[in-house]
């Protein structure tokens, strides 16, 4: 029993303990109320919510991009509280990758620049091993024939293709998504979710997406819902029922 | 992707890279901050070449004709009785009255010649005799400056044969003289007549005109030689003056203080004799830094400007690099490369445009030229390399103080706020 709980534990690659997040402006505005999650290493979660309800909110903390007000957010087993500037950067380098749901790819560089800007970004440069990593990656998601390209002269699915791809290149452990298919049409939506699932299972990366998109929620392993500041479970069962009743009502 | 930026240390080479893609990508904003620099060098090569090439003028006319430094007799100042504290009780004159001015002699020249020679800064220390005198030739005598020294040397202290517009200086026989444009004119002498010549003592000796000279300054005097000024002015094998140059002119303060420390002379700086004209010379220069200054200064506002504009144009891509791991001294320097670069391609164009431009006016010549010579620049301008030096890296400087700014901005962003 020890023994598998210590496997389990050490499989966990995010988990946050009594998370609170609560902004102080003018007014006082509590946004997450005591959040405990954990996510396994190759989990596909989907976070699911109205608008403002906090997730976006819950994903910069996991991304430790932001800080919160109360709790702990231990991520691949490091207390991020305990990292310093530079460590937390390095973490995000190394240890996460983000998507957006803006590609936010620099348009200076080309689809291969951009790919490898993570690499770059710790080493200088990449390694041919690195290269030939990402090259793979890129002509895995269809862009094979775009690495030279810049973000302006491809479509919005190929950027938000290489901005996976981007978020895959350091092999992270936990990759964010936040409404990676927000900014697309439902062709290009699909295209990209099942790329990101893709890689998910090929790379074991777990991926933590949030998402208005029920469908899209649906094929993740497990549903998140985030309510007034709280979480919770949703049975992928009943998420299901959900679902294939508001698709006959329309 | 890599081979041309190989040579910058890994650690610096991915912000290299990006700060070199955004200004190759800036288009016009990356022309408009270069620009901006490129202006204020050019501003500041253009105003130092012009106004030090005008104060090098000024400064080469005024004391290229005479010397450096003078060292003649103390002329002892007249002190009144009651001043002289052991003659307290003794009756004192209230009447102060100075001397007539006469001619002192340096006996001893050639001590006091190896003496000044010895002091730093000395290039050369020539014994002459000068007083005044009247030269005339049959008419009324016309009053004239004499300088009586041997020619060759009197040409490195203040240059008579450069000068000439007619016969020669340097081979002056004892009875020839050479004399100022001005002077053969109201005489109406040319070269092989003769005139005469009286000291202020009152001695006079037959010349003939072996040369003509113009300096352009007015009435010049009459050239001599030593031998002949000595029979002149009845100084036996003495002299009156020793005329100093110097290697630095603006040191002759220091050279004239130290000679008088030495000898019991007198030494006065030309830069003494003319404060008034080292003053303007000094309030040029100031000028000239201050004007280079403002417009460092306002280069310096309008890179700012350009670069604030373009960091909050990039603001969304800061946060996606801090999102992707870039550290805050990593996005601090993609943006002070990009002043850097701006900097160096700025005050380098700047550097060679002023240039240009200065030789361009340096080409023009006045329509009017002295007797006998080519006329001088319209601008007397001179192309400084170590005030085009000086603006480089002035602007560079200015130029990155300018970026960093706005690169501390983009370094302390923060992804949430910029990307909400």
């Amino acid at each position: 029993m020890a023994d598998s709980e210590t496997t389990t534990r050490s499989q966990i690659v995010v988990e946050t303990r009594g998370l609170k997040k609560t902004y102080f402006g003018k007014v006082e505005t509590p946004v997450l109320h005591g959040i405990d999650i954990q996510v396994q290493a190759g989990e596909f979660i989907a976070i699911i919510g109205q608008s403002g309800s906090g997730k976006s909110t819950l994903l910069n903390i996991l991304g430790a991009l932001d800080v919160p007000t109360e709790g702990t957010v231990l991520i691949d087993g490091v207390d991020i509280a305990t990292l310093s500037e530079d460590d937390l950067a390095a973490l995000r380098n190394r240890v996460i990758g983000f998507v957006f749901q803006f590609h936010y790819l620099l348009d200076e560089l080309s689809c291969l620049e951009n790919a490898l800007t993570p690499i770059t970004i710790c080493k200088g440069e990449a390694s041919e091993d690195e290269k030939s990593y990402v090259l793979a990656l890129l002509d895995r998601v269809g862009l094979a024939e775009q690495i030279n390209k810049h973000p302006d002269a491809m479509s919005g699915g190929q950027n938000q293709r290489c901005a996976i791809i981007r978020a895959l290149a350091n092999q992270p452990k936990v990759v964010l998504a936040d409404e990676p298919t927000g900014n697309l049409d439902s062709r290009s939506g699909n295209e990209v979710f099942n790329i990101m699932r893709e890689m998910n299972r090929e790379k074991g990366a777990a991926f933590i997406m949030v998402t208005h998109d029920d469908r899209l929620a649906q094929e993740a392993d497990r549903i998140l819902a985030i309510e007034d500041g709280w979480v919770h479970e949703i049975d992928k069962r009943e998420h299901r029922m959900k679902l294939i009743s508001s698709l006959n009502d329309s | 992707m890599k081979s041309s930026l190989s040579w910058i240390p890994l650690n610096w080479r991915f912000e290299a890279r990006l700060a070199l893609r955004y200004l190759m990508t800036g288009g016009g904003q990356t022309l408009l901050t270069i620009g901006s620099v490129a202006a204020g060098v050019i501003v500041i090569v253009f105003l130092t070449s012009l106004i030090f090439g005008i104060r090098a003028k000024l400064t080469k006319m005024l004391t290229e004709s005479m010397p450096h430094v003078t060292v003649k007799v103390r002329d002892l100042e007249p002190v009144p009785l009651s001043e002289i504290q052991d003659l307290d009780s003794a009756m004192s004159s209230s009447r102060i009255e100075k001397k007539a001015p006469q001619l002192k002699f340096i006996d001893d020249w050639q001590h006091a010649i190896d003496t000044i020679r010895t002091v730093p800064n000395v290039r050369m220390a020539l014994p002459a005799i000068q007083g005044q005198g009247f030269a005339s030739k049959g008419g009324n005598p016309i009053g004239v400056s004499v300088t009586g020294a041997d020619p060759s040397q009197q040409d490195q202290v203040s240059p008579v044969t450069k000068d000439l517009i007619a016969g020669k200086y340097v081979g002056l026989a004892a009875d020839e003289v050479v004399i100022d444009y001005e002077l053969a004119k109201d005489l109406s002498v040319s070269i092989g007549d003769r005139i005469r010549m009286t000291s202020s003592t009152g001695n006079t000796e037959p010349l003939s005109i072996a040369g003509i000279y113009s300096r352009g300054q007015g009435r010049g005097g009459a050239y001599v030689t030593l031998r002949t000024g000595q029979s002149l002015f009845g100084m036996g094998n003495s002299v009156n003056v020793i005329l100093v140059k110097v290697n630095d002119l603006f040191g002759s303060d220091e050279v004239a203080d130290r000679i008088q420390s030495l000898l019991p002379y007198e030494a006065r700086s030309w830069s003494r004799e003319y404060p008034s004209f080292v003053s303007s010379l000094t309030v040029q220069s100031a000028s000239a830094y201050l004007i280079s200054a403002f417009s460092l200064i306002a280069s310096s506002f309008a890179i700012a400007s350009v670069l604030i504009v373009s960091v909050l144009q990039k603001s969304k891509q800061i946060g996606i690099l801090k999102s992707i791991g870039a550290k805050r001294s990593q996005i601090l320097r993609v943006f002070t490369l990009e002043g850097l670069i701006i900097a160096l391609a700025g005050s380098l164009a700047g550097a060679a445009l002023g240039s240009l431009l200065v030789f361009l006016l340096s080409l023009p010549l006045q329509k009017t030229a002295r007797p006998g010579h080519v006329p001088d620049q319209l601008f007397p301008v001179a192309i400084l390399p170590v005030y085009i030096f000086g603006a480089v890296i002035a602007a560079i400087i200015a130029t990155v103080i300018a970026a960093w700014f706005p690169a501390k901005r983009a370094a302390s962003m923060n992804p949430v706020d910029v990307m909400r």
